[in-house]
């Protein structure tokens, strides 16, 4: 099933694993593999992935970890999930150097070159994930979740 | 804070206890191994010059001293959980594996929830009931930020949470919170005796739910972070003597001094058995405090 062919309802529908695998491997090109051992979920318009388990019957707020949003097109991976399944990218990525990484850190947009192709991008510092940029025409803009951006400049240091 | 002398029978040292209620707490934090290894947060940290000192009884444990740690690059990376002291030893207690399946029946903000998650390995199970939906926010993005892939949360109220069995449940009861005076005094001033018996209906009523969730030769811990027998062994006393499928396990850390469980109040005689659960007080090791039973369900 794909987002397309589910009504906007407000219930978990279980999401075929292929299908996730293939969007995230067409972007990020990340190999299938990483999304073996989990299920994925649909509602309304957000995935979620929880590790492989027997779920009960229950009335769920959440399952597992929502990992990308199919409201606007492009899709749009979560900053939580990037921090996980992002490390395996291998396009669509770029590393920042400490400056920028701050900024990024910020919530802010800055000025970037890079080859990346325009839409989501896997944001690197020093070989870690920092989370989800958005970027296009030389410009990108961080996608870091309010409550987990770096406060002030210069209150703390990256490293 | 005259009404902690009700105490005063049963505290140890009980000037001592009183003394550090007004000194403020180290911050400290939980290294989240769903993220980043042990070492090479460590690493980071002495990177940044944040000074800091692994707890005697717990490796993962950290007391930190940077002024506001949940600002730190590690924390909003989820490679760190902000989490006080003795909050981490009811997931110890609880002793969760990879695999099982897994209540927290009072969940939010999800510091215990995420640290279970973190023992069981991401793989399994933890179901992290909270029926508060303006506490729903907090404990979802706590799971996110620190990479929890094996949690779902539900939004029962706990003492109705329907009959599906558990390998283990944690009760980590709403409480009066006395516990937490060094953290930001005047929790002391909103007790009462009243409130505490008005606690210990719901406490009951949670404990006795978890009990019957539990599968045979599971496991429910139950914790709050108050001093009031009403809503510690008087709890735990109810429950057990409602029931002969049930008994306390002793609970004991080394590194980390606990006090028995009273097993007298107010001239009442309370189950011995409660000696097995423990008291842990400010200040003996320079912590807030918790009360914390293991109850095994024959
Ligand atoms: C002490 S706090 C839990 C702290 C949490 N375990 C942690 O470590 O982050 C108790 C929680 O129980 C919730 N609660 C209150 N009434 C409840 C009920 N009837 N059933 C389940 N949970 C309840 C409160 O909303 C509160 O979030």
């Amino acid at each position: 099933m794909s987002p397309k062919s589910s009504r906007i309802r407000n219930v978990f529908e279980p999401l075929d694993s292929s299908w996730v695998a293939d969007q995230w491997h067409s972007r990020f090109g990340i190999s299938k593999e990483a999304f073996s051992g989990y299920k994925f979920f649909q509602k309304a318009k957000s995935i979620w992935a929880i590790s492989d388990a027997c779920l009960p019957r229950l009335s769920y707020e959440t399952i597992g970890m929502r990992i990308m949003s199919c409201k606007g097109r492009p899709w749009k991976p979560t900053t939580c999930a990037l921090q996980i399944f992002g490390r395996y990218a291998t396009k669509n990525l770029m590393h920042l150097e400490t400056a920028f990484a701050r900024i990024f850190l910020e919530g802010a947009s800055q000025a970037v070159e890079s080859d990346c192709e325009p839409g989501y991008v896997v944001v690197f510092y020093r070989g870690e994930v920092l989370g989800c940029g958005l970027y296009s025409h030389g410009k990108l803009v961080s996608q870091i979740p309010k409550e987990r951006r770096m406060a002030d400049r210069g209150s703390e240091d990256l490293s | 804070m005259d009404f902690l002398d009700r105490y005063r029978d049963i505290v140890p040292d009980y000037e001592a206890f009183r003394a550090i209620q007004c000194q403020p707490l180290h911050s400290s934090a939980r290294i989240n191994t769903l993220k980043i290894k042990r070492d090479q947060l460590l690493e980071k940290l002495r990177g940044q010059g944040v000074l800091f000192e692994t707890f005697a009884w717990y490796p993962l444990g950290l007391r930190l001293d940077a002024g506001s740690p949940g600002k730190l690059l590690e924390n909003l990376l989820g490679y760190i959980h902000i989490q006080e002291e003795v909050s981490m030893v009811p997931p110890l207690v609880l002793d969760p594996r990879p695999g099982e399946t897994v209540l927290d029946l009072c969940a939010s903000p999800g510091s215990k929830t995420t640290q279970i998650s973190q023992m069981m390995e991401n793989r399994g199970l933890v179901i992290a009931n909270e029926p508060s939906l303006n506490r729903l926010a907090p404990l979802r993005s706590n799971c996110e930020r620190l990479g929890c892939l094996n949690v779902a949360i539900t939004r029962y109220d706990g003492r109705n949470f329907p009959r599906i069995p558990f390998d283990r449940v944690l009760v980590d009861a709403p409480c009066s919170s006395e516990g937490r005076e060094r953290r930001g005094p005047g929790v002391l001033a909103r007790s009462s005796c009243k409130r505490s018996m008005d606690l210990q209906v719901l406490q009951i009523g949670l404990l006795k739910n978890a009990l019957r969730l539990t599968k045979p030769g599971g496991a429910v811990v139950y914790s709050t972070c108050t001093y009031a027998p009403e809503e510690n062994e008087l709890v735990v006393q109810a429950v057990l003597e409602e029931t002969d499928e049930a008994r306390l396990e002793r609970i004991s850390i080394p590194g980390l001094k606990e006090c028995p469980g009273i097993t007298e109040w107010n001239g009442r005689e309370l189950k011995s058995e409660l000696q097995s659960a423990a008291r842990y007080y400010p200040h003996i090791n320079d912590t807030g405090g918790f009360f914390v039973a293991k109850i095994i369900k024959n």
